[in-house]
């Protein structure tokens, strides 16, 4: 790819910002209405209750084990087949009592009459009870407000330094971006029927930080060459930047999507859970650095100058 | 180009001290090897397996049960030294304060001479008016209460989990009411829960002198012969029931052996020492108030005890029919300390003096056990689960193959694209590769930090995303390239150019870590952690070692062309 010192190069981004903003405005509304009708699925880190997995060594049917788990009373409880073989989860979110203390007790208490029923009802099929997971109201609660605040700190830093780095008509573009990010990977997130949890929520923080690193890249080339290209305007300069790192863009998103997806097919659990919401998410924040980020400085641009000359 | 030889010994040493740190994890150099580091790399809860447990403490609750206690001790003392005085109450004892009714300005004045001499490193008046005093708690004295009820609590846990022997459990203070608990690799969870979960029993027990301790420990080793059982095979409580049962015949009637931890041991069973101790003292944790450290005329430290006023009087009884005995101090069937009685001791009040003849710390390290142990029976603090997370040991083994199974592909299909798109330089950006990985796993051995399942993704992340510093720089050298300059130059300004955007790329990913780092919680800070260092070493492997790399290529061995 050869790029000639007065072209801007090969795509004209800025002209289809438009569309593309169209697009993204659309994505971003649809995620957050879904979001908002939906609701957030939610996993035990933050809702509390339990999940048990067990794994059978002989065969054992969901609808026994399901019944057997029923037959306690113990409110809604899920069953839900895990891996290949006879492995499940188990989980419940406890019935509430009058006060935390009162649910915790109960949740305590019911996790030890479903693992009496495991180890004692289908002793022949050698259950192996591999995870437990409890987590309290309290608890929960808590990681939630610590999540909540963690994602509101974190477009705070990242306000903070591109403003003071680069220049604050480039700061309000990055942050939507990666507001945009966020909303959308989340919402591909809850659709195909994840739970949402605490290392996910961490996993979508980390994306925040990778999409923001895409988006500084073009915004430092935008700053090295705004000088030289003065007088063909910051449209230009904004299509000539993305152009010429758009190799970088690409390679540098291609390695990180390898290693994500490579951890999706391979490993599963947590792990397969984080790498799901990387792989959305490095797809998400690719587009929207080329696409969205640089257009919203340009659009900052106009308002400024607009401003200027009122 | 200045300083190469230097930067070149740099990055050698760099990369051999990652080596030096690495090496123990993948070969087992035994403990006496030539190998300088012995360290190996921490693995968290969710990969070796074991019980991650998350306990409130009702510290409040402690608070209350003193307070109501102080009403209690406040109105006796009061009535001994006859001081009028209509009540004593307290509208919040959570927060340590009281109310004391008087029915005059003289019964009001009597009073607060009163608290004033016995009670004013304690208690501060808030406000008064003619018929009432309301005092409270000093901040200070309240903080340092709540603390110690974290403490003691902290301490009968460890206490109890000492038992099963668990490798390196962790147990530590979570906020200012939590304490959390870590029990890697722990087969019999249920039972360790139990244990943690039941309130400390303290006793006072005379200790009796029918026995010599050679006696007793021939009486023990014959036992454990007899019926094949020691202490390292049994957990304690279970061998202490043992044991006594296999000896009800043998020992004076009313007596049971219970154990001391000798004071430089490390476990109970490493050097436990019997005691013959009469079961006839009912004397216990209920009888005691408080006890705290305090000090002699001579500032060394002591251990101070308030009995209430039923526990006085049998105290009094206690020291006066066993003067020149030793009384142990009993805390869930361990003696922490056997101290001898001088004298009958009347009035409530005692004092645990400490044997001289050690160095202060010492002397004050046992103060504080003691009394930590005489609280934790006095005034235990009681425990609510508030999470718990369990893993066992096949899942953690199958979800870190898994993984790195993933990370392996992943890292091999980057090296070849690499190499293919940007041949000789890819070449170095897999090197770099390399040796970022292994500079990332020295730090996290070296510094003990702990690989968990998410600390694994973010390792697979850095791996994709550690080329990007690399893929910035050959990019502009091409650029470079392109605009006509030699590959000296065209290596010498890609490399400094691309530092800006490397940099910002940098910090805006470790701004995230550390607000993933300050709000996580376990696994997700090892995700945090592992991005952070990550960081670090692309910083070192992809800008340090890689420019070394080609500077050495183009200026040492004068390689003409690079393809890019």
């Amino acid at each position: 790819m050869t790029i000639k010192n007065d072209s801007f190069g090969r795509f004209d981004f800025v002209g289809k910002a438009w569309l593309f903003g169209g697009i993204s405005l659309f994505l971003t509304i649809a995620s957050l209405i879904y979001l908002a009708v939906n609701g957030i699925n939610y996993g035990i880190d933050f809702k509390g209750g339990t999940e048990i997995q067990v794994k059978f060594a002989q065969a054992v049917t969901i609808e026994d084990l399901r019944k057997s788990i029923d037959d306690l009373k113990l409110g809604e409880v899920g069953v839900q087949s895990f891996g290949e073989g006879n492995e499940y989860i188990v989980r419940f979110q406890g019935r509430t009592g009058k006060t935390d203390k009162e649910t915790n007790e109960i949740l305590n208490a019911d996790l030890t009459q479903i693992r009496g029923v495991i180890t004692t009802k289908f002793a022949s099929a050698e259950p192996d009870i591999r995870r437990v997971d409890t987590v309290g109201p309290q608890v929960g609660a808590e990681l939630k407000r610590n999540g909540l605040l963690a994602v509101f700190y974190c477009l705070l830093v990242i306000l903070i330094y591109v403003a003071l780095r680069f220049d604050y008509k480039f700061a309000p573009g990055a942050v939507l971006c990666l507001f945009h990010d966020a909303v959308i990977t989340l919402a591909v997130f809850v659709a195909v029927g994840k739970e949402v949890n605490v290392a996910i929520l961490a996993a979508i923080m980390t994306l925040i930080g990778f999409s923001l690193n895409d988006t500084i890249v073009v915004f430092d080339r935008i700053r090295e060459i705004e000088g030289h290209h003065h007088e063909k305007g910051f449209g230009f300069v904004i299509n000539r930047s993305i152009n010429e790192m758009l190799v970088r863009t690409l390679i540098t998103s291609g390695t990180t999507f390898i290693s994500a997806i490579c951890l999706y097919v391979f490993a599963d659990g947590t792990v397969e859970d984080i790498a799901f919401a990387m792989c959305v998410g490095i797809f998400f924040g690719t587009y929207s650095s080329i696409y969205v980020a640089a257009p919203l400085v340009l659009l900052m641009e106009k308002l400024n100058l607009k401003k200027a000359r009122a | 180009m200045e300083g190469l030889r230097w930067r070149s010994i740099l990055a050698a040493l760099g990369v051999a001290a990652a080596i030096v740190w690495v090496l123990p994890n993948v070969i087992n150099f035994g403990e006496k090897a030539w190998w300088p580091s012995k360290q190996k790399l921490n693995y968290g809860l969710d990969i070796q397996g074991g019980l991650h447990l998350v306990m409130g403490v009702d510290v409040d609750g402690v608070v209350s049960e003193s307070t109501n206690r102080l009403i209690t001790s406040m109105k006796a003392d009061m009535q001994k030294e006859n001081v009028a005085f209509k009540d004593v109450k307290s509208a919040n004892p959570n927060l340590g304060e009281l109310t004391i009714d008087v029915n005059d300005a003289a019964g009001k004045a009597a009073v607060e001479k009163f608290l004033s001499e016995k009670y004013s490193t304690v208690l501060q008046v808030m406000n008064s008016t003619d018929t009432s005093i309301t005092t409270r708690y000093f901040d200070a004295y309240l903080n340092d209460y709540k603390n110690r009820v974290i403490q003691q609590a902290i301490e009968t846990i460890r206490n109890r989990i000492d038992e099963f022997g668990v490798a390196e459990p962790s147990i530590s203070q979570q906020g200012s009411n939590r304490i959390l608990i870590q029990l890697p690799g722990m087969a019999d969870a249920e039972k360790a829960k139990q244990l943690i979960n039941t309130t400390a029993k303290l006793d006072f027990m005379i200790v009796s002198n029918e026995k010599s301790q050679q006696e007793l420990q021939a009486m023990i080793a014959d036992a454990e012969k007899a019926g094949n059982y020691n202490m390292t095979t049994m957990k304690y409580s279970d061998y202490v029931t043992k044991l006594n049962a296999d000896l009800a015949a043998k020992l004076p009637e009313k007596s049971v052996i219970y154990f001391e931890k000798s004071a430089n041991a490390t476990t109970m069973e490493a050097g436990a020492i019997p005691f013959l101790l009469k079961t006839d003292t009912d004397l216990g944790g209920n009888a005691l108030d408080d006890a705290f450290v305090g000090y002699d005329q001579y500032g060394a430290p002591q251990v101070s005890l308030h009995f209430n006023s039923a526990g006085a009087t049998k105290f009094a009884d206690l020291t006066g029919n066993n003067v020149n005995r030793q009384m142990a101090i009993v805390l869930d069937k361990v003696v922490k300390s056997a101290p001898s009685i001088r004298d009958r001791i009347a009035g409530g009040q005692a004092v645990i003096t400490l044997g001289g003849g050690r160095d202060r710390n010492g002397m004050m390290d046992e103060a504080k056990m003691i009394s930590t142990a005489l609280r934790a029976g006095a005034l235990p603090a009681s425990l609510e689960q508030l999470e718990e997370r369990r893993v066992g040991p096949t899942l953690g083994a199958d979800a870190i193959d898994k993984a790195k199974l993933g990370s392996y592909v992943g890292a091999a299909i980057i090296v070849i694209f690499m190499l293919v798109y940007y041949r000789a330089m890819g070449v170095v950006a897999s090197v770099a590769l390399g040796v970022n990985i292994l500079s990332l796993f020295a730090l996290m051995t070296s510094m003990g930090f702990t690989l968990t399942l998410p600390g694994i993704a973010g390792i697979a992340l850095t791996v994709g995303f550690a080329v990007d510093a690399n893929v910035l720089i050959n990019e502009r050298i091409k650029e470079e390239l392109r605009l006509g300059h030699g590959i000296t130059v065209a290596v010498k300004e890609g490399y400094h150019r691309a530092m800006s955007a490397i940099i910002d790329a940098n910090v805006t990913t470790a701004a995230t870590a550390v607000v993933l780092l300050y709000f996580g919680t376990g696994p997700v800070r090892g995700f945090a952690v592992t991005l952070l260092i990550g960081i670090v070493t692309s910083m070192f492997a992809n800008v340090f070692v890689s420019k070394v790399i080609v500077d050495l290529l183009v200026h040492k061995f004068k390689v003409k062309k690079l393809a890019v």
